[in-house]
């Protein structure tokens, strides 16, 4: 066995290893630089929306279309509560209506017979007007044959009370005439009437289409674990609706290499379903906030600010949104891990 | 004359890693757990600068360098990035 001295002045080895702890050292830098300028993460998530699926109306589940798990297109029917309480309560609002309906036909009869009222009772008073200037007339024609006894005083003072009783007449009428003109009614409280009617019966026909549910969007039936027979509350969700039209991933990106991230920049995404496969996706933007524990505390008291003595402080990440173009349906599934590479990878050659 | 034959033995050496862009993601499933692509980068490191001292031990090239620790581990390194360059890098 040769022994091996522990360290030879031998210049060409201490060139060698000068040469390789300076090639280690600015390799490092580089693919710090490279790992910087396009950033990467493994810890992404596939990402899709969702709608909470229930109906603005409550009632006994009549018939449930859809199975879990199943695939669904837009406008298909998912499930129908049992109509027959919002048929009756349609069935009330028309019925209103016709009543109001009704009313609103009577008050215009009313009216024809108050305006007819008011009419004879505006002729009324032209009658008494002309009345009580014959009266006048007939005054003013017997007073010089009164003065000089061609009649006697007893035929003047008859005409003098008859002046009297047609001016009071006069009056009444006028009065009569102005409280007819004003007992017209109109038709505004029994229109209003028939407005209510109206809402309400659009409000019964409203609850009624409420108890069909149809998919808002195409999509894949998630956590439906009810049969027919349940029986629901207004707005209870009965199931959750993947969107299938807007996959995504959401990738934790260290804040350091955000300035490298930009929207619209080519992303190549691995679902792990199946690591072999590369989807092609874009970045569409990038969180504007997270929730930092060392911020954390109540709106309204003092903030809290834990003593600490860390000096190696861990980068915060922000989600970046990744819209996917182009995938097999079968990578697609909310929650799968997904691994991003930003502006490299297959899918952005 | 030896010192030439480690400056060629090294891209020689690293020449079948210029094959190597791994396929698919840069995170490996073993046993429902994903591992990350660096940790197979120093795995391949360690190896390698084990493999060299052994081969060097055997060829004599040992004899030559001084600073040993310092050269392996350089080696491993510069392996080790050069293999995510190459099978990982942008």
């Amino acid at each position: 066995m040769k022994k091996i001295p522990l360290s030879s002045r031998n210049p060409i080895g201490l060139a060698l290893a000068v040469t390789c702890i300076a090639g280690a050292t600015a390799l490092g830098f580089y693919v710090l630089g490279k790992d910087e300028a396009y950033p990467s993460s493994d810890t992404g998530t596939v990402d899709a929306e969702v709608v909470h699926i229930a109906s603005t109306v409550g009632g006994r589940l009549k018939t449930l279309n859809v199975h879990v798990n199943q695939a669904v297109k837009k406008g298909d029917v998912l499930y129908q509560l049992d109509p027959e309480p919002y048929t009756l309560a349609l069935q009330q609002a028309q019925a209103g209506l016709a009543l109001t309906q009704a009313g609103v036909e009577q008050q215009q009869r009313l009216i024809a017979v108050e305006a007819a009222n008011a009419d004879i009772a505006k002729n009324q008073a032209v009658r008494a007007q002309t009345n009580h200037e014959l009266a006048a007339r007939t005054v003013e024609r017997l007073r010089p044959l009164a003065s000089k006894s061609y009649i006697p005083w007893q035929q003047y003072d008859q005409a003098q009370v008859a002046l009297h009783d047609s001016g009071i007449t006069l009056d009444q009428s006028h009065l009569q005439a102005g409280a007819a003109k004003v007992a017209v009614g109109d038709l505004n409280s029994s229109m209003a009437a028939r407005q209510v009617a109206e809402a309400t019966l659009a409000q019964a026909r409203y609850a009624l289409r409420q108890t069909t549910v149809t998919a808002p969007a195409d999509g894949y039936v998630a956590s439906l674990r009810v049969i027919p027979g349940e029986v629901l509350i207004p707005s209870q969700v009965l199931f959750t609706l993947i969107a299938n039209d807007s996959w995504f991933v959401t990738a934790n990106m260290r804040e350091g290499t955000l300035h490298a991230i930009h929207p619209g920049d080519c992303a190549t995404v691995y679902s792990m379903i199946d690591r072999r496969t590369p989807i092609r996706g874009h970045v569409e933007s990038i969180g504007w906030g997270v929730f930092s524990v060392d911020s954390a505390g109540l709106s309204r008291s003092l903030p809290i600010i834990p003593r600490e003595m860390d000096w190696v402080h861990v980068a915060q990440r922000f989600p970046v949104r990744i819209r996917l173009e182009q995938a097999n349906p079968q990578l697609l599934r909310l929650g799968a891990t997904a691994t991003v590479e930003i502006r490299h990878g297959p899918a952005c050659e | 004359m030896r010192y030439q034959l480690l400056q060629r033995a090294i891209p020689v050496l690293l020449l079948p890693l210029a094959g190597c862009k791994v396929v698919g993601a840069p995170s490996f499933p073993i046993a429902g757990a994903y591992f990350p692509s660096w940790m197979l980068c120093g795995i391949v490191g360690i190896a390698v600068a084990v493999g060299l001292r052994v081969l060097f031990l055997a060829t004599d090239i040992d004899a030559l360098l001084s600073l040993r620790l310092f050269t392996y581990v350089s080696l491993g390194t510069i392996t080790a990035l050069l293999f995510w360059l190459l099978a990982f890098g942008p």
